[in-house]
């Protein structure tokens, strides 16, 4: 089987592929979407953190 | 704690949701008005051909009776929550199931009653032909109850939010396809000379389960959203 | 027994699952992504063209696999939901509602998959089927559960308030179904058989089961992934979740 062959899917290229696109897509965005949060949730946390020492810092001084 | 002290804050709770209803009698149209409003315009987008408006008669009225009585479920705790007398409720010594299920019976008097007055006026509307406006009566009168029930357990759920209509319309589609389904094939049922009698046994059958469970299930959920 | 009871308290304890699940994460994701080569490999290349539908139902080997995780992923957040309903438990409410939009993607990529294979085959985009229309259903229950639980300001206040709803929905679930089905016959609509005719064969079958088991594996990873950001997000007062804080500005 060519490669153009497969590709053409017997003709029903235009619905397996976006089946599939669709699929990968909506799944590695839900992939990516834990990672993207944790960074978020860990930078704020760090600014506030960051805060609490300059509030520190400035009351013992 | 005896029968009759029960039996008696039951009816106190009943007859004060009354009362309030009666009080603010315009809030009680409004439901009304809608599904009146509703009702008329699907004529005018679908054309007047009676022989089409019969045949969608039941299910135009079934749903704009839900919807009606969608707009109308905002109001079930939202008040009592507001003054507070929620939270008497449920540090009542009286089993707090009963008492909302007082509650869901008053809300029921006082929005899908009305709505089953002007049911036949829709479907007269609509040209549905006698025997099948029976059907329809019967199934919401049966129909309506279900769904007060079904919906105040998600009132309950959601009575913790921000003003929040459309999630709760949200919820409740889930719980109120089967609902539809059997009311409108009753209706359907009814149209074409076929025994309608199964589906409306089904709604039986389930407005029964619900009229156990359904407050057991109210007060469960209003405890969760509330954190008592 | 001992052992289990010993396992639920540990895995209880975030620290704990957070370390657990940051462990097991990537295992899940290359033995997930490991089986969805071999079964695509299998389904789209060495499985021969259906004799009915020809090349287009080569979608099934993505779109079955999402109709059964859409359930499978229900089925767990129903246990956790119970779990967490009855004991209150903090994992339990974080893994139902971490659950949900993965759910809730699967459940949408049957429904797209299922309408791009539903138009060569049938002629439509949709169809009332009793099948497509309880996934419908499903999608919304997804939804509703989500918004329930973005609805309350307090966050444990709302998985909790969620964890109800996902209750109800078990027991609606199989309600909307057998009613759905009971409409369509009344309403002699265009019933649809997948498997018309042509029985399966096994070399179809086999890329199938695989790839269930490769949508299994990338659910464990992308919960694991999942409830690790939102442990740190419910936690991150705590000396364990600063300490992870700290520990990573110092990497970067």
């Amino acid at each position: 089987m060519s490669l153009h062959e497969f590709l053409s899917m017997g003709g029903y290229a235009q619905y397996v592929w976006p089946a599939y696109a669709l699929f990968f897509v909506m799944l590695i965005a839900d992939y990516l979407a834990a990672g993207t949060r944790r960074r978020r949730v860990l930078k704020e946390l760090r600014g506030r953190m960051a805060r609490q020492k300059a509030r520190e810092a400035r009351r013992r001084s | 704690m005896s029968g009759a002290r029960v039996s008696s804050a039951c009816a106190a709770v009943l007859r004060r949701d009354l009362l309030l209803a009666w009080r603010r009698r315009g809030d009680m149209a409004l439901p009304v008005l809608y599904a009146l409003i509703v009702a008329t315009l699907f004529p005018f987008a679908l054309g007047p051909e009676a022989q089409l408006l019969a045949r969608i008669a039941g299910g135009v009225v079934l749903v704009t009776v839900l919807l009606a009585m969608l707009l109308a479920f905002d109001g079930l705790f939202r008040p009592d929550l507001e003054d507070g007398s929620l939270e008497q409720l449920m540090l009542a010594p009286q089993p707090l199931p009963l008492l909302l299920a007082m509650k869901i019976a008053a809300h029921w008097l006082t929005t899908a009653l009305p709505l089953m007055v002007i049911a036949p006026l829709m479907a007269g509307m609509y040209h549905l032909p006698w025997p099948a406006m029976k059907v329809l009566l019967l199934a919401l009168l049966i129909a309506t109850p279900l769904l007060s029930l079904l919906g105040a357990v998600l009132v309950a759920l959601t009575a913790g939010t921000r003003r929040s209509g459309m999630l709760l319309a949200l919820m409740l589609l889930p719980l109120c396809v089967p609902v539809v389904i059997f009311a409108a094939g009753a209706v359907t049922a009814a149209q074409q000379g076929l025994p309608w009698v199964a589906p409306i046994a089904w709604l039986g059958a389930a407005l029964a389960l619900a009229l156990v469970l359904a407050p057991l299930a109210c007060a469960a959920a209003l405890r969760i959203a509330l954190d008592a | 027994m001992n052992k289990l009871v010993y396992w639920y308290h540990k895995l209880g304890s975030p620290p704990t699952f957070y370390r657990f699940a940051g462990v097991l994460r990537p295992w899940c994701l290359a033995i997930a992504l490991i089986l969805a080569v071999i079964g695509l490999y299998g389904g789209l290349y060495l499985a021969p063209a259906d004799y009915q539908q020809g090349d287009a139902y080569r979608i099934i080997f993505i779109h079955v696999p999402s109709a059964w995780m859409s359930l499978f992923i229900y089925g767990v957040m129903a246990v956790a939901a119970l779990v967490a309903v009855v004991w209150r438990m903090k994992m339990a409410e974080v893994i139902a509602m971490q659950s949900a939009p993965i759910g809730a993607a699967f459940t949408f990529i049957t429904l797209c998959t299922g309408s791009l294979w539903g138009k060569p085959m049938w002629g439509t985009w949709w169809t009332w089927d009793a099948r497509l229309t309880s996934e419908l259903v499903l999608l919304f229950i997804y939804l509703g559960i989500i918004g329930l639980f973005h609805a309350f300001e307090d966050r444990r206040h709302g998985a909790r308030a969620a964890c109800f709803l996902i209750l109800v929905g078990v027991v609606n679930l199989p309600i909307v179904h057998y009613s759905v089905v009971w409409w369509n016959t009344l309403h002699q609509g265009t019933t649809v058989r997948i498997f018309g005719k042509s029985n399966i064969t096994t070399s179809m079958l086999w890329p199938l089961l695989v790839m269930m088991f490769s949508t299994k594996f990338y659910y464990a990873a992308s919960l694991f992934g999942r409830a690790r950001a939102d442990l740190l997000d419910l936690e991150s007062g705590k000396a364990w979740v600063k300490q992870i804080a700290s520990d990573e500005e110092a990497r970067s």
